[in-house]
């Protein structure tokens, strides 16, 4: 079973009830796909340095995966018909670190 | 590792001709900041770290300015470029 770490940029529109349903519909298809969701970020409203589909800000979701080939695969499918995500990156890692979240919500002075 | 010194010298021609007369302990003292013991982990998220290594319109510095080793630039390349992917920076 492999480490992935999975980044979603969702809309600027995106209600936060809209993020929660991503959210628990992407968990769900990597359950579904025999993988499992170690650890949940949601990095929130951020502002994106250029302009993606002219949106100036995306919610970013994380989420730490284990799980092998074939649950990305299904889940970067069914990502991209999705009309209000704008970007997504998945990462092989040899071991998830945990513990340090770079943009944790007390982190907000250093965005100017 | 002498592959250094041969790019310091034809890089930038008048600083070569002056670092000849330069003391020879002197000129190549920095060692790599990211490969100590504490050093920070390269990561794609990390992007305090990231700004330190970009130029400010956005542009990978090389090592042979930030003299950081040949493998760590390797690691920070990538994870720039992913960070730039996701527009962090």
């Amino acid at each position: 079973m492999n480490f992935y770490e999975h980044t979603i940029i969702a809309r600027q529109d995106t209600s936060p009830s809209q993020i929660k349903q991503i959210q628990d519909k992407y968990s769900k298809i990597i359950e579904n796909n025999d993988g499992n969701i170690v650890k949940y970020e949601s990095w929130g409203l951020m502002h994106l340095s250029y302009l993606i589909k002219k949106n100036k800000k995306g919610n970013f979701l994380h989420f730490k995966i284990e799980g092998n080939g074939k649950t990305i695969k299904e889940l970067e499918k069914n990502e991209k018909i999705d009309k209000n995500l704008l970007r997504f990156l998945t990462v092989k890692v040899k071991k998830l670190d945990l513990e340090t979240d770079y943009f944790k919500k007390t982190e907000d002075m250093e965005k100017k | 590792m002498k592959r250094k010194n041969t790019k310091k010298k034809n890089s930038q021609n008048s600083f070569s001709k002056l670092s000849v007369f330069q003391n020879q302990k002197y000129k190549f003292k920095k060692k790599c900041p990211l490969s100590g013991k504490g050093a920070p982990v390269i990561d794609y998220k990390n992007i305090k770290l990231l700004k330190r290594y970009i130029s400010e319109n956005g542009k990978i510095l090389p090592s042979r300015i930030t003299s950081v080793s040949q493998k760590k630039q390797r690691d920070l390349s990538l994870s720039i470029k992913r960070a730039r992917n996701l527009a962090l920076i």
